[in-house]
């Protein structure tokens, strides 16, 4: 392309894209169309590719095209072997995206959809798709290490053990959350409950075949299971209907909690071929297939946003959570924008198959920004809802009442309108008991996507069928973060335990695969639990403390990339990492000292703590307690929550001074300016 | 060693020899993006770069394959 061409094309991105940005943020008053955001997302990305990650692949590590990389120096046929360009992309975006870019952005809908979405567009450019490609890089460089072994090889021992010790605290929260969202999704929904359900014998179906009647038929059986699956939903409908079966599987939160923790340690004990493995193929077929499905909708349906540009929650009083709009926004939406876990996919199995180092800029900051777009698309899903019945559904009981009636005079006034029938019939159309107060996030973003593929396809008789596919669909990744977590979860307590009792980490063992994996499900089973049976909906504090847990991670990913490129002799653009580091440490320290100091009960642990004790030395009981040993499992809950809270933040606090130590050793000239890199091999000729 | 064979890249594993074609390449493709173990790939890469050895079997391989995957971190996101 000519030179002028070229000019004059990233011109038009940028006018198109400042333009779509300038009009969303000065509309006031009236819906505007889902395009808008698409345009304004899509031209930002262009522009963050062509130019701003230029720096990293050209300034910064100067990636080299001739330079053999791990993949093919270290090739074994196993971890190591070079893989096509598309393959890696494809392989690098199933791992990194799953339900945090659905369930974030949906969440953070109630300050209006404008905060989640600049934040989601601006910081992905300049912090989310910067740290996955830098620490994809640093990966490559070194033959594929991890993220741990990076943070204690550039850093020193004391981040490598903080961070170790901080991912295992990531994935108990991580997994609780998700599993409290699979609760509240399928709570009182025998429908959804049969469908999720039925997904565990499809699973071991297909292992059974792979082993023993076909095996190594992957697609073939794959074939077959996502036939089941789509069965599953048809036989969940009948069985939702049925007189038996019905009552049956209409289960309430804290059994579907229980069956989730037999679950996940089912998973972290029987043999990975006969449930993990299959489940996770399944999965990676739904979730690709379900992200191009919503994009097609999203771009054939264009639907307007009935959400307003901001609203009048950013001050705080919000009913799906507490906090005001900074710093809350930045915590509820990490995958999207910047999620610390991404970190250990970059320095993961992708390092190891990468077929040639100048594809890190397109696979490390290509797919963030791929998955930046769901997180948007799954914004947009979100916003199609009126108001009155995104705050319906997204809203703790404690707040709306259970009647369809007392939601309604609820949400008036908050100023937004909802007649009780229009509730009802949706409730109706999507084949559900209620709608009232389905938290979580998951059952809103199902209505909202229900609405757009119904749209396009079915009409409003085929709602139900996709509402309840849109939830089959989400609980299956979820459950497939859940199980193969809780494995993983498994292993690094074995790891640790180890140190302590050395049969303890022999990971065939039997007694001690039983017992890690029992703890590791205690622990997050535990918090499962506090949420489940949270009067305030548990959404509301264990989803703040997973979005300041991951964006600890990204603190400690980001450190490690700004600690890489100082011993580079690059300092002079360290300020990349660094930019994106700075802003995370004050948010995850403000949002941490809130959710710990504030003195609004809704917000701060201690002050909940405070109040509920308050009410019992009174004599009565918070509402939602029916006695007072569950007030003081309140208190004890909030507490625990403080601490872990307090833990994230000491991590935070130690990783950054480590980093920081280090930085001036380096810069000083005290220690030597050397990068630990593996020196250049050239490639061969392809 | 020498990596003339496995720096080719043959429809999404390193696959010594003639490159796949038509089905199998995006069998193979959709394989690698899902995850699942690639025994023809192995296989092709012992026989070129360790003639001495014998492969293991396709079920030892895709055993220990699935077992490495689910013990550390790396391979699942949120």
């Amino acid at each position: 392309m000519p030179r002028w061409l070229s000019a004059l094309l990233w011109a038009a991105i940028s006018l198109t894209g400042a333009g779509a940005i300038a009009f969303i943020a000065l509309q006031r008053g009236e819906t505007i169309n889902a395009a808008w955001l698409l345009v304004a997302a899509v031209c930002t990305y262009a522009i963050g590719y062509r130019f701003y990650s230029k720096i990293i692949a050209a300034k910064i590590f100067a990636l080299d095209a001739t330079r053999a990389t791990p993949a093919a120096r270290l090739a074994d046929g196993r971890d190591f072997h070079p893989t096509n360009k598309w393959i890696v992309f494809g392989h690098h975006f199933a791992a990194i995206a799953g339900p945090g870019p659905l369930v974030g952005p949906t969440l953070a809908a109630q300050f209006g959809f404008l905060p989640g979405a600049l934040w989601i567009i601006v910081g992905v450019v300049l912090g989310g798709a910067v740290q996955d490609c830098v620490i994809l890089i640093s990966s490559v460089r070194r033959n594929g290490k991890s993220l741990g072994q990076m943070a204690k090889e550039e850093i020193g021992p004391i981040a490598g053990y903080t961070a170790l010790v901080a991912v295992l605290g990531i994935m108990i929260i991580l997994i609780s959350v998700l599993a409290l969202i699979v609760v509240n999704a399928l709570k009182s929904s025998p429908w959804g409950t049969v469908t999720i359900g039925l997904t565990v014998p499809i699973a071991m179906f297909m292992g059974v075949y792979l082993k023993y009647l076909r095996p190594g038929r992957v697609l073939e059986v794959s074939a077959i299971g996502i036939v089941l699956l789509m069965l599953s939903l048809y036989v969940g409908r009948w069985a939702g209907t049925h007189p038996v079966l019905a009552p049956m599987f209409t289960l309430d939160g804290v059994t579907l909690a229980y069956a989730l923790m037999v679950y996940g340690f089912a998973a972290s004990v029987i043999p990975v071929w006969l449930l993990l493995a299959p489940r996770d193929y399944l999965s990676a077929f739904v979730k690709i297939g379900v992200v191009v499905a919503l994009a097609v909708g999203i771009i054939l349906v264009l639907p307007p946003l009935q959400m307003p540009a901001v609203t009048q929650f950013i001050d705080g009083t919000g009913p799906v959570f507490a906090g005001k709009v900074f710093p809350f926004v930045f915590i509820t939406i990490a995958c999207g924008a910047i999620s610390g876990f991404h970190a250990l996919i970059s320095s993961g199995t992708t390092p190891k198959i990468l077929e040639n180092e100048a594809y890190a800029r397109f696979i490390g900051y290509g797919a963030m920004l791929t998955e930046s777009l769901v997180a948007i698309m799954a914004l947009i899903a979100a916003c199609v809802l009126t108001p009155g019945v995104y705050f319906a559904i997204n809203a703790p009981a404690g707040l709306i009442g259970t009647t369809a009636e007392s939601a309604a005079a609820m949400i008036a006034t908050w100023g937004f309108t909802l007649s009780p029938t229009e509730l009802t019939m949706l409730a109706a159309q999507v084949q559900e008991s209620s709608l009232l107060s389905r938290t979580g996030g998951a059952p809103s973003l199902a209505v909202g996507m229900a609405k757009i593929f119904s749209d396009l396809l079915g009409g409003t008789n085929s709602m139900a069928l996709w509402y309840h596919f849109a939830l089959m669909f989400e609980a299956l990744f979820i459950l497939t973060t859940l199980d193969a977590g809780t494995r993983v979860g498994r292993f690094m307590l074995q790891d640790l335990g180890k140190h302590i009792w050395a049969p303890f980490g022999r990971v065939s063992w039997y007694p001690a695969v039983v017992t890690s994996s029992a703890m590791f499900v205690a622990c997050w089973g535990f918090f499962l639990y506090q949420g489940v049976t949270d009067p305030l909906g548990g959404i509301n504090s264990l989803w703040p403390l997973f979005g300041i847990a991951n964006q600890l991670l990204a603190t400690i990913a980001l450190c490690v990339g700004t600690t890489v490129i100082i011993k580079m002799g690059k300092a002079k653009y360290a300020w990349m990492t660094i930019l994106p580091m700075i802003w995370l440490v004050i948010v995850t320290m403000t949002a941490g000292t809130l959710k710990l100091f504030d003195p609004n009960p809704k917000l701060g642990f201690l002050a909940h703590a405070r109040w509920v004790a308050e009410k019992v030395a009174a004599g009565e009981l918070p509402p939602g307690v029916s006695d007072a040993a569950g007030a003081a499992r309140l208190v004890f809950n909030d507490r625990l929550d403080a601490a872990v809270a307090a833990f994230f933040m000491i991590s935070v606090i130690v990783i950054l001074v480590d980093s920081m130590r280090e930085w001036w050793a380096v810069l000083a000239g005290r220690k030597p300016m050397v990068s630990s890199e593996e020196p250049y091999t050239a490639r061969a000729a392809a | 060693m020498s990596n003339t064979d496995t720096a080719r890249c043959a429809g999404g594993a390193a696959v010594s020899g003639p490159p796949l074609r038509g089905w199998a390449r995006i069998a193979a493709t959709i394989r690698t993006i899902i995850g699942a173990p690639d025994y023809a790939a192995y296989v092709a890469h012992v026989r070129a770069h360790h003639p001495e050895r014998e492969p293991m079997g396709e079920r030892e391989f895709v055993a220990e394959r699935l077992n490495s995957r689910y013990e550390k971190p790396g391979s699942r996101c949120c």
